[in-house]
């Protein structure tokens, strides 16, 4: 990080006012304590982090901050005055602004109307415009302000929600979750320019997240959140992974990201060789044939792909962020079909688009977007156990109350599934149970090959540690795993085969224990190597 | 993680005080329109209960015009479930009744086999009309609320159509007098049976509603298929995954909407009565049945067993409607109230729709 030594900012003149105060800030929803007596000091010239998993109570904190939530008890001060932050009109007075994690953009908008949204009175499109390109050269956050919204990457996208934030010049930035949609060379990115957010500006950056090491290497000082109370205050420079793991789940963890920046990766690679050569030879189970699909506007979706998964063996896919993996999840789902190409299930040719047609041949799936098309939210958490297959649970056409309220109680025992019971509604559920129902129905069909894409996006530490094993447990037990996933360190942990995807077809591949970091990094960013 | 799990509770005391609150507020706005119009409210609601329940004979009256709404409301609900709006069950029912009338007397069989028939091929009448627009929609991706909406004006010039050709469906110039414009009269061993209960006529056609808002009701909540429908109507992409074809099965929800509506003509046509003539078609032979069955639907929401007591209502307003035009008062007054009950009956789901969805939302925002 090019960070000046962040300690000068406080020792330079007389200890300076903080630029965030809270003192003894509670709320509480119900019987559930979201922030229970929260003390925090956020200060200029710092990236403070607050780390926490699903539901510690950070989301809320900043909410109130924001203006979106207001405190039960307690006070806010800025810059040392007590204020109430009414609204988010407030806030923004008060030069806080926040990047939030899910995007508020409007997709059919160009790039300058999104930025200008929430302007009062008069706009003036090219003085946005020429803001935005001042911005964009200040910290490299380079965009092209009349690119439409809809034909843009997540990553940019992100970029125009911070593009939006930076616009008012707030004092105080707050970043939700930052690099949850980002690539690996993105976020590295984001965090450079936030560096330089606080060093040359002295502004105070809050970066919220449940990723270890992006809160360790990203940030000066560390807040752990746990249960809606502060468990934990560290400096990011004397502490590390293991502990703040510990300190952030009150339990010991097994760190995969740490593993892979410690660049002990190869600590299972011993036993997916062996299943490797236990595999060499046999046909494949998952064998997709230079498959091709076009989306609406002719727009190359996949581009003659081709690709084999074998049985017991998880094979990653690697790749920026919308380079036809979406699209590869939805040809799996029956969700797209294919202009060219052929995908066999073991020996059976399955067409493409057909309505349960790679379901009903073994295909299992998680879905990127569980919401999309791997749960009905308005169905009961047993409906949605048995939406792909009702046999076991009904006789003559008439599903059997008992046997599928017994069925279900089974499974969410088997997957620890926390909901009030099988009848409770999908969408009360927290976001990690509801990627539990999704695994326990996939993987109760029995699947010969199971698809994961993006598994853990938005869970929490525990549930990824609970995702991966599943997805182990998976292969061991013969099935073909293929993991879709953004996040390399995922794939690096999780897969003994390596493929990278570039604009809708495979571009490269290797096995993990010769896994290059270079070399996929390149062949992400489209260069052949 | 946390476990902190929002369960829906049934706070039946808080739905009960705003329907309460509802209705009564409509019943005062239909009070002062009343007075407001030169009435007096008093009157107006005796004429309606004497013309709904009191007077004798009206109460099986009430009931025979409740069945053709019933089973108007109970395909709209398979059709919503399904995720698609038909909203043309006018037309639906109207073509209905004409296809029962042609192939009642083409046919002509012995007396109860061809009702049987008459109510079938009304049903199928209703189903291809509807079928028409599930085409329009999973071919060329019209919309259905467009496409069934719009098919209403088509089958009302269809069957007017029909009805001025004596090929089709007009009646021989012997039966119908100097009369232009109607259809043979369905023969006495034709007609729907209508026991007379308590000095009361109750047509079959009641007994058929319910048995088929019960078995639907059972069908939707219990079935396999029922269950594929909800799902087709909750989550389309899901369904697509697992199996439910959209064509498939929403086409076939949107026609089985259709022969409900067609259903519901035929046995309006066969069952006769003092609402719905003298056992022939014809033009405006459907009286709004279809519109108010729709509405039927929309306050019973989605539920095919509630739909059962709101027909017995709305077809009360309906019949008592008949007896308000002696107080003085415009009989058609009656539309207005009916119009501030439908709002007071959807208001509190609304508001409660409104507060579950604000809960859910914030729950989901809370621990994404």
């Amino acid at each position: 990080m090019t960070a000046g030594s962040p300690d000068q900012s406080r020792t330079g003149s007389a200890e300076p006012v903080p630029a965030v105060i809270f003192h003894n800030i509670t709320k509480t929803y119900g019987a559930v304590t979201a922030c229970g007596g929260i003390d925090l000091e956020i200060h200029r010239g710092r990236i403070h982090g607050i780390l926490g998993e699903n539901g510690a109570g950070k989301s809320t904190l900043m909410k109130m901050l924001i203006g979106l939530v207001l405190p039960d008890h307690g006070s806010i001060r800025i810059d040392g005055d007590v204020q109430q932050i009414q609204s988010p009109l407030t806030a923004a007075s008060l030069g806080i602004g926040m990047v939030h994690q899910h995007f508020s953009l409007i997709d059919a908008l160009t790039v300058w109307e999104n930025v200008s949204l929430g302007e009062a009175g008069k706009i003036d499109p090219a003085g946005v415009r020429s803001r935005i390109g001042d911005i964009a050269d200040h910290y490299g956050l380079l965009i092209d302000p009349y690119a439409r919204v809809s034909d843009l990457a997540a990553g940019l996208r992100q970029r125009v929600e911070i593009i939006k934030c930076l616009r008012r010049d707030p004092n105080i930035v707050i970043f939700d979750e930052p690099t949850s949609v980002l690539t690996p060379e993105e976020s590295h990115q984001l965090f450079v320019s936030l560096r330089q957010v606080v060093a040359s500006e002295n502004r105070a950056v809050v970066l919220v997240s449940h990723k270890l090491d992006e809160v360790l290497h990203a940030t000066d000082d560390i807040t752990i959140m746990r249960q809606g109370r502060v468990v934990d205050r560290l400096s990011a420079s004397s502490t590390d992974a293991p502990t703040l793991a510990r300190s952030m789940v009150g339990r010991e963890v097994s760190l995969r990201s740490e593993r892979a920046a410690l660049g002990v990766l190869d600590t299972t690679a011993a036993g997916s060789q062996t299943s490797s050569k236990r595999t060499r030879g046999e046909a494949p189970v998952l064998r997709i044939r230079n498959a091709s699909a076009t989306g609406p506007g002719g727009v190359t979706l996949l581009d003659d792909l081709s690709l084999d998964v074998h049985a017991g063996q998880i094979v990653g896919i690697a790749g920026v962020e919308g380079n036809g993996q979406r699209e590869l999840g939805d040809v799996l789902s029956s969700l797209l079909s294919l202009d060219h190409g052929s995908v066999h299930v073991g020996d059976t040719y399955v067409p493409s688009g057909k309505s349960g047609a790679m379901a009903r041949a073994g295909v299992g799936v998680i879905p990127e977007d569980r919401h999309d098309s791997g749960l009905v939210l308005d169905m009961s958490v047993a409906e949605n156990l048995i939406l792909v297959d009702q046999s076991l649970v009904s006789r003559r056409g008439i599903i059997d109350a008992t046997a599928l309220h017994e069925l279900a109680a089974a499974m969410i025992e088997e997957f620890d599934i926390h909901c009030s019971g099988p009848d409770a509604p999908m969408w009360s559920l927290s976001g990690g149970n509801q990627q539990r129902v999704v695994l326990a129905r996939e993987l109760s069909q029995e699947p010969t090959v199971l698809v994961a894409a993006q598994p853990t996006r938005g869970l929490d530490v525990g549930a990824i540690e609970y995702m991966g094993e599943r997805l182990k447990a998976a292969a061991a037990a013969g099935v073909g795993v293929l993991l879709i996933s953004s996040e390399l360190e995922e794939i690096l942990d999780l897969a003994e085969r390596i493929v990278v995807m570039h604009s809708g077809s495979i571009v490269g591949e290797m096995p993990r224990h010769k896994a290059d970091l270079e070399r996929l990094g390149l062949l992400m960013g489209g260069i052949k190597v | 993680m946390t476990s902190a799990v929002v369960s829906p509770r049934v706070r039946s005391g808080e739905w009960f005080m705003l329907y309460a609150l509802s209705i009564m507020a409509a019943l005062v706005f239909s009070a002062a329109l009343v007075e407001a119009t030169g009435g007096d409210w008093h009157p107006v609601v005796n004429a309606l209960l004497d013309g709904s329940l009191r007077r004798p004979g009206r109460w099986g009256e009430t009931l025979g015009t409740a069945a053709p709404m019933l089973l108007v409301a109970t395909g709209t609900i398979i059709s919503s479930k399904a995720g698609l709006i038909n909203i043309g069950q006018e037309g639906q029912l109207f073509v209905g009744a004409a296809f029962a009338t042609y192939f009642g007397f083409l046919l002509g069989g012995p007396g109860p086999l061809n009702v049987i028939l008459i109510l079938v091929f009304g049903s199928i009448g209703g189903a291809l009309w509807a079928g028409v627009a599930a085409g329009l929609k999973f071919w060329r991706n019209v919309p259905e609320v467009l496409s069934t909406l719009l098919l209403v004006t088509v089958a009302g010039q269809l069957v007017a159509y029909g009805l001025s050709k004596p090929w089709l469906l007009l009646a021989p110039l012997a039966d119908r007098g100097n009369r232009n414009q109607v259809s043979v009269q369905l023969a006495e061993d034709n007609r729907l049976p209508r026991p007379e209960i308590f000095g009361n006529e109750i047509p079959l056609a009641v007994v058929l509603g319910i048995v088929l808002a019960i078995v639907v009701s059972f069908a939707l909540s219990r079935t396999v298929w029922g269950f594929k429908l909800r799902m087709l109507g909750r989550n389309p992409r899901a369904a697509q995954r697992s199996g439910v074809a959209q064509t498939r099965y929403g086409a076939s929800a949107l026609m089985l909407s259709g022969a409900f509506a067609g259903l519901a003509g035929a046995a309006m046509l066969a069952g006769g009565g003092f609402a719905f003539g003298n056992y022939q078609l014809v033009p405006g032979f459907s009286t709004s049945i279809g519109w108010t069955g729709l509405l039927v639907a929309l306050v019973a929401r989605e539920k095919a067993l509630v739909a059962i007591p709101v027909a017995f209502v709305f077809a009360g307003l309906r019949t008592g409607s008949s007896f308000v035009g002696a107080t003085g008062v415009e009989g058609r007054i009656t539309d207005v109230i009916q119009g501030f009950l439908v709002l007071a009956l959807l208001v509190p789901p609304a508001l409660m729709f409104l507060r579950d969805r604000r809960r859910a939302r914030a729950a989901a925002t809370e621990r994404v």
